[in-house]
């Protein structure tokens, strides 16, 4: 039963919170922030499905906003980090510019194996003197597999706008582009294969980037693309904040197969397989940013990171039979430019 | 190419715009008065107390979308307590509690599958809470708001506010879990979620239209009057401003929809609409010398006892629009327009105002500084069954190709800021195909 009489004083209500925040303790300043449409369907016309912050690096105090488009299903952010910010929400100590083996170990190694297994699945069928694109390279970790372990004729470039990335590349003894590869001067019709790594998410203008691999790549030339898969049970789970895949804000666009379908549609390729391999990344993440979203332990948070090695392996053997039945975490698609095609496209 | 027209500036009109300007659509909005913004601004005064034009709640959703989420902080606390007779019952937990209210509430619930479809908001609100919390709590708010008696209004007054128990449960368990002030009831176009909490801009709630202001400033012109909005064979074709016609693609109207009838011209198809009423409303922001000692953010008083239906204390929900060591409450009070209470003199109201939260809250009057009166003709639709008709009929458009009717007063509907937001972009969609052109829809803007 109600308490009677007069309300009972409250402790929260008789000393408002303190309303100076300390200086030096002030979250970072919003980033500049642009609206966007689909970039499959040139309309918003969207319904929003998740909201939160950059739970992993913590680059401004923004909420962000992830959308899905109600006519072709495609998943992005709405608005989104202008590009004049890339430099700030992609901090120096980003994973992907310098992949230091030495921090993560065991697990290193195993995505190491992997990844050199899966890669040269990719390139099996290539000619000893092929040449090889891969487009947001970051610090070149698959040509540098590709450089090991493939055929040594193969010619192997990368490209990145980071140039913290390309440094590092560089440094490796790899030929990187430093730029925006719809600004370099590549030429048309040149390479065997290009590949996109956990790289379109990333990227504002993805279909401007495709039509540019499009026409760079030799008719018949294929780009295999792997992203994270927003038709995943890992996703649906999560969607509302916390999904590792959301990346906030650093996954601008989010596809599930029937969207990179569309996607391969509207920059003029085929699109010729799509899976879903097993990824315990997401997964790992989407708990990680939970725990950390609300307010657990730092030794537990970071028990659900790249560099764990009991939760890759738990959440490895959790997906692996979701990918079996096409559910896994990340998608892989392998688009084919049409062998009989008219020029142009970018 | 002829711009899409926007008649209004507040939050509905800036949302259409920018919606249009970001699909290439050109735009030109119209405001009859000073400011932009309309009831969603804010004011401050020179003692640091930040006003808006009444309580105002938005989601940290909406923020993002709008962009302005770096400078919003999370509401520390929100709840919502109704104070009947000196007793304080949590909403909607504690009321459940109360042994009369429950039961009178399962009593109705068991017989409604055997009574007929309710046609009055009285009936609906027996036929959903039971008659003991309908008497008592639900109708004497719900005529404040509305100034008309319950069985006068429509059912679908009711229906408005009809949330699932299950969901309710999930978000309350969901906000205690968090320790965040998950919204509940705060958006209806899209889903509630325990990941959608109450947040406030730093400086008050006009930070959000300005923020959308700032995409179409160039398009936006004041004390700019739409004096008609020309419809040639049922179609919007162009308005009239200052004395000047000017042709439009589309009219998008934040009007109140009884204006409609008087301005549009070329068509009898809207004089339905010129029946239609809102709720006129006093809020009395009443500053006062240390807490508050109400017992929640939002306070609802439907006895006879108070002048006012409802109190917001911002100082509580709000800290940082009000000095420190002070608060201030909001006290909403419903009238018409020329009444006794619309006519007072803002001291009168402010006295008259302490003099009831003395009721609540023992000794308030001593530490009265003083207050600030805001008046507003429309703070709501009002749901009469004279017209439910022809309100349900207003709802599926205006029936004029090109003229589309949005926001809480153009809708003429109970809806929330979120809901302004995300509806708006959804009806002046249709205006975006017929004229924008192929090349600036395509490809990101």
């Amino acid at each position: 039963m109600p308490s009677a009489v007069a309300p009972p004083p409250r402790e929260l209500s008789t000393t408002p919170p303190p309303v100076e925040v300390p200086r030096a303790l002030a979250p970072p300043p919003g980033l500049h922030l642009v609206p966007k449409v689909c970039c499959l369907c040139g309309v918003e016309d969207a319904d929003p499905i998740g909201v939160g912050e950059d739970f992993e690096y913590r680059t401004s105090s923004d909420t962000f906003l992830a959308v899905r488009c109600r006519r072709c299903g495609l998943i992005y952010l709405n608005p989104q980090p202008a590009d004049e910010e890339m430099g700030r929400i992609y901090p120096d100590h980003y994973h992907a510019f310098d992949f230091k083996p030495e921090e993560f170990g065991f697990v290193y190694r195993v995505r190491r194996r992997l990844e050199a297994r899966r890669a040269l699945k990719w390139c099996h069928d290539l000619p000893a003197d092929a040449r090889i694109l891969d487009v947001g390279c970051g610090d070149g970790f698959h040509l540098r597999l590709l450089k090991e372990f493939g055929k040594p004729g193969w010619s192997l470039e990368g490209v990145d706008t980071d140039p913290r990335a390309v440094a590092h590349a560089r440094a490796a003894g790899l030929t990187v582009h430093h730029g925006n590869i719809q600004e370099l001067p590549l030429p048309a019709d040149h390479y065997h294969l290009a590949l996109m790594v956990m790289t379109v998410e990333h990227m504002t203008d993805p279909v401007g980037v495709l039509r540019t691999v499009r026409r760079v790549l030799k008719p018949g030339g294929k780009v295999v693309l792997v992203t994270d898969n927003a038709g995943s049970p890992d996703f649906w789970l999560f969607r509302g904040r916390h999904w590792g895949g959301y990346h906030f804000p650093r996954h601008p666009q989010l596809f599930t197969k029937s969207t990179l379908r569309k996607l391969a549609d509207v920059s003029g390729f085929e699109t010729e397989r799509i899976v879903t391999p097993f990824s315990p990344v997401n997964w790992a993440y989407s708990v990680r940013n939970l725990l950390d979203d609300w307010g657990a332990p730092r030794w537990l948070v970071n028990r659900f990171t790249l560099k764990s090695t009991p939760a890759m392996a738990a959440f490895t053997l959790f997906d692996l039979p979701l990918s079996l039945v096409g559910c896994g975490a990340i998608l892989r698609a392998t688009f084919r430019k049409p062998a009989e095609e008219t020029r142009g496209g970018a | 190419m002829k711009p899409v027209v926007i008649v209004g500036a507040g939050l509905a009109g800036l949302t259409a715009a920018t919606y249009l300007r970001r699909h290439g659509v050109p735009v030109r909005v119209f405001e009859a008065g000073k400011n932009i913004a309309g009831l969603a601004r804010s004011e401050r005064d020179a003692g640091g107390f930040t006003y808006d034009f009444g309580a105002h709640f938005i989601t940290n959703r909406l923020a993002a979308a709008v962009g302005v989420s770096a400078s919003c902080r999370a509401m520390p606390r929100y709840g919502e307590t109704v104070w009947l007779r000196g007793r304080t019952y949590s909403y909607p937990f504690g009321l459940m509690r109360s042994l009369p209210f429950a039961l009178s509430a399962a009593v109705a619930k068991l017989g409604a599958p055997f009574r007929r479809t309710p046609t009055t908001a009285d009936e609906w609100y027996r036929s959903a809470y039971g008659g003991k919390l309908a008497k008592e709590v639900a109708v004497p708010l719900t005529e404040a708001w509305s100034g008309a008696p319950a069985n006068e209004l429509a059912a679908s007054v009711g229906a408005k506010f009809a949330t699932s128990l299950p969901r309710t449960i999930m978000l309350k368990a969901a906000a205690a879990v968090t320790q965040r002030t998950v919204a509940v009831g705060y958006s209806g176009t899209v889903p509630e979620s325990p990941h959608v909490w109450h947040v406030y801009p730093d400086g008050g709630i006009g930070a959000v239209c300005e923020r959308l202001a700032d995409e179409v400033r160039d398009a936006i012109q004041t004390q700019s009057p739409v004096e008609a909005i020309h419809v040639e064979a049922e179609r919007a074709v162009g308005v009239r401003v200052a004395g000047e016609d000017i042709e439009a693609a589309g009219v998008v109207s934040t009007a109140p929809v009884h204006v409609l009838p008087k301005i549009v011209r070329g068509t009898e198809r809207l004089a339905y609409l010129s029946r239609f009423r809102y709720r006129p409303m006093v809020f009395v922001n009443v500053k006062l010398d240390g807490p508050s000692g109400l017992p929640d953010v939002v306070t609802w008083t439907p006895g006879p006892e108070t002048p006012f239906f409802r109190l917001s204390d911002i100082g509580a929900g709000l800290p940082w629009l009000v000095p420190a060591g002070k608060s201030l409450v909001t006290c909403d009070i419903g009238c018409q327009v020329g009444d006794a209470t619309w006519t007072a003199p803002d001291a009168e109201l402010g006295k008259l105002c302490v003099a009831a939260l003395d009721k609540l809250v023992p000794g308030t009057s001593a530490r009265y500084l003083g207050c600030r009166v805001m008046r507003t003709p429309l703070a709501y639709p009002v749901y009469r069954l004279e017209y439910e008709d022809d309100r349900k009929r207003f709802e599926q458009g205006t029936g004029i190709e090109g003229l589309v009717s949005v926001g809480r007063n153009g809708e003429f509907a109970h809806i929330l800021m979120e809901d302004v937001y995300w509806r708006t972009r959804r009806k002046v969609m249709s205006l975006i195909g017929s004229t924008a052109p192929a090349e600036a829809v395509r490809g990101c803007p």
